[in-house]
């Protein structure tokens, strides 16, 4: 098991991408906190609890200092350190420019890349000393390439990227490896919030020919966060099928 | 006691003599950067159990300062 004897903490893990991720960590022997603001988050703890795996929930606001706080302590109180950690939690509204209110822009900018600047910063204090850890963050074709009709959820999502190459090379020297993966267009509740139209548009313009399964982003997180990829850092993973955006 | 278990926490994140302990600064000493400031902050909030704000953590510009501040947590200075 690639991920035995570590332990994760995977926001926005209730649903989608992210309970994948839970999920496959789970099967790779990892110890898991896991986080997101809906109840669905304590039933997956539940579910894997229930396979022998171990885990711990927190329903919460990660954008919340005080929650993130808080997720951090329960990973030492109940795990005693942490060694990696996915930044999941994502939030998307889309809008065309003109009609972008700015409470939707700024807070998309807080879930997607405040939260996990902040929980970045909390967590990494956790890493064990001169051993250092994985740090995963989930960016976004649209924020690599620019998604017409989510102008200000692809900026947010290219501050990810520009986030997670600087804290590459600023964590590099404690051997904390930090990469992103952008998904393409990736079946999730997300994905299916657009028009039909949209959604019919974006899967003809994969290569691939078809939409993505939240288990292949899952899978590519394993390998980012396993020691396999203990000489990559500062890299962002594109896993969408050849997606023209 | 609680400032034995302070000085300790200093002693074994930066590396150097309990001695000094009580009159470094922050840049003072090769070992209190900013990499070995985090360290410090991990050795202090595991060994008092509590975590540290950003605030907090960017005002711990010396060893009076970091009492100061974990006495707002309940940490006592003697």
């Amino acid at each position: 098991m690639r991920l035995e004897g570590k332990t994760a903490l995977i926001t926005g893990a209730s649903r989608g991408i992210g309970q994948a991720i839970a999920q496959a960590f789970a099967r790779e022997g990892a110890r898991l906190v896991l986080s997101a603001r809906t109840p669905g988050v304590v039933k997956l703890a539940h579910q894997l609890r229930d396979l022998g795996h171990e885990v711990e929930a927190v329903q919460g606001d990660v954008s919340d200092n005080e929650s993130a706080k808080t997720l951090v302590q329960l990973c030492r109180s109940r795990f005693g350190q942490l060694d990696i950690l996915v930044n999941n939690a994502g939030i998307l509204t889309p809008g065309n420019l003109g009609m972008v209110r700015m409470e939707d822009a700024r807070r998309m900018f807080e879930v997607n890349v405040l939260a996990m600047m902040n929980l970045t910063q909390f967590s990494i204090r956790l890493f064990p000393k001169g051993e250092g850890g994985s740090v995963v963050n989930m960016a976004s074709i649209a924020g690599t390439q620019g998604i017409a009709g989510i102008s200000a959820y692809s900026a947010s999502k290219a501050a990810v990227v520009g986030f997670t190459r600087a804290a590459a090379k600023e964590l590099a020297s404690q051997r904390i490896r930090v990469n992103a993966i952008a998904p393409g267009f990736i079946d999730t509740d997300m994905a299916r919030q657009v028009s039909p139209e949209w959604f019919q548009k974006r899967v003809d313009g994969i290569l691939l020919g078809r939409i993505g399964h939240p288990s292949e982003i899952a899978s590519c997180a394993v390998f980012l966060a396993s020691d396999e990829a203990r000489y990559v850092t500062g890299q962002i993973l594109g896993v969408d099928g050849a997606m023209a955006v | 006691m609680q400032k034995q278990r302070l000085i300790k926490c200093f002693v074994d994140s930066l590396g150097v003599e309990s001695s000094t302990v009580e009159g470094l600064t922050y840049n003072s000493v090769r070992q209190w950067d900013s990499v070995g400031h985090m360290a410090l902050v991990a050795a202090i909030e595991s060994e008092f159990n509590l975590m540290l704000d950003t605030d907090e953590i960017i005002a711990m510009s010396s060893f009076s300062a970091v009492s100061e501040i974990l006495g707002k947590h309940g940490v006592a200075s003697s």
